[in-house]
């Protein structure tokens, strides 16, 4: 994960004019794939695709199971749920990432998706704060500060650390939002299991 | 950033520390660190609930089972009372249905805790204040790797920094890579430092300004 435009979504609804009214909407901006039922989509998913738009009331399996399917193949990909009525159930609970009211206009799609891929990036950014952390720690047990100090691919070390830093505290305003804590706890999850398909 | 009365002051700590520290700032993470049997875990019972407890508590736990955690605070004169104090059990042990304790099936499940978490606060009223107490780190290093722990740890400690609340965790570096502890302890905002020298336990703070990094007699 991920290209930092863009991304691949997958729209499963087993309504083809929302199919279609969906797609023109987004496939200026994403790459998109459509699916028209549960089964459809548990087909069409693999690796490359970053967001999947899932109609919670569909015949044959329904996005709940969809959704516990996806979960369970480890994919790394963030699922938003749509649907006709207001969840009035935990959507933390089932395991969904985030949820779309139908109707839904074209901002509104366009803007969930960009968070789901943001947030994506954002669990990669906190890994790469790992590494860097690890990357210093590494060098400071083997070279002596005064080396260190003259080294200047540490004082870059240190400038990507500083910035990822900033860019970490400026997204970490957003946890008190707890649908984006826990999907993005989520996307952690999914990251060290190996699913996602890191370029 | 904070906002109000109740964000803005500072979380008291009676004298739970003898050093020269009172109040820890809203927002505040700090790592509790020392070896086995140095006492850690009392002292982070002890931040969490001071000689005159006031705020709400969350304690996640990874190896003590709930029942060992309310008798920890029951010492210290805390009512285990749903409204004010949870637990987020992720030590695996069974148990029956209790209304202040949230049970997550392993501490591998990252997200499973998280939602716990955020049951917890919101089962206690979204508190303006709040201290969550974590034990322990090196518990979690059992189950998930080195960077996974590190990314869990950033997340939740910036969660409850993002809500003004006081933040509590325990590490015993002794069983872990230098490495690590390195880079874990830049998560926090302050590490302090237990040890024993000669039968004399000992203790030091790091990272709070005003307070000199140095060791002090911390008796038993």
């Amino acid at each position: 994960m991920t290209t930092t435009e863009g991304g691949t979504v997958l729209i499963v609804d087993d309504d083809r004019e929302v199919v279609r009214t969906y797609r023109r909407y987004l496939e200026t901006s994403y790459d998109v794939r459509e699916a028209y039922d549960g089964e459809d989509a548990l087909t069409k998913l693999d690796e490359s695709v970053d967001v999947v738009l899932l109609d919670r009331l569909m015949p044959g399996v329904s996005g709940g199971e969809v959704l516990d399917r996806i979960r369970e193949r480890d994919l790394g990909v963030r699922v938003a749920m749509v649907t006709a009525v207001d969840p009035d159930f935990d959507i933390l609970e089932m395991g969904f990432d985030d949820y779309v009211t139908k109707p839904t206009s074209h901002d509104e799609l366009r803007s969930t998706i960009d968070e789901l891929l943001s947030l994506n990036r954002h669990a990669e950014d906190v890994r790469e704060y790992h590494s860097l952390l690890a990357k210093r720690a590494a060098l400071r047990e083997g070279k002596s500060t005064y080396e260190l100090e003259r080294s200047e691919a540490f004082a870059d070390l240190e400038e990507r650390i500083e910035s990822l830093r900033c860019t970490l505290e400026a997204e970490a305003e957003n946890y008190t939002d707890d649908v984006r804590f826990v999907a993005t706890l989520r996307a952690i999850d999914d990251e060290a299991v190996g699913g996602n398909a890191d370029g | 950033m904070a906002e109000g009365d109740a964000r803005s002051e500072g979380y008291p700590l009676c004298d739970a520390l003898p050093l020269d520290v009172d109040t820890l700032d809203p927002g505040m993470n700090v790592l509790i660190s020392g070896p086995a049997m140095s006492g850690k875990r009392d002292l982070v019972f002890d931040l969490l609930a001071p000689s005159e407890p006031t705020d709400p508590i969350v304690v996640m736990t990874t190896d003590d089972p709930a029942p060992r955690i309310h008798a920890g605070f029951e010492d210290r004169g805390v009512r285990i009372d749903p409204g004010t104090f949870r637990v987020v059990d992720a030590s695996g042990a069974p148990g029956d249905d209790d209304p202040t304790v949230h049970r997550v099936n392993s501490p591998a499940d990252l997200t499973g805790m998280g939602v716990a978490f955020t049951e917890a606060v919101e089962e206690v009223g979204s508190p303006p204040r709040l201290r969550l107490g974590f034990v322990s780190i090196s518990t979690l290093l059992q189950y998930v790797d080195a960077e996974r722990a590190f990314s869990f740890l950033h997340v939740l400690s910036r969660r409850t920094s993002a809500a003004g609340y006081l933040g509590v965790y325990s590490l015993d570096p002794t069983t872990h890579e230098d490495r690590f502890v390195n880079v874990v302890t830049s998560i926090f905002d302050a590490a302090i430092e237990l040890r024993e020298t000669d039968g004399t336990r000992e203790i030091r703070v790091r990272g709070l300004s005003g307070v000199a990094p140095e060791w002090a007699e911390f008796p038993y």
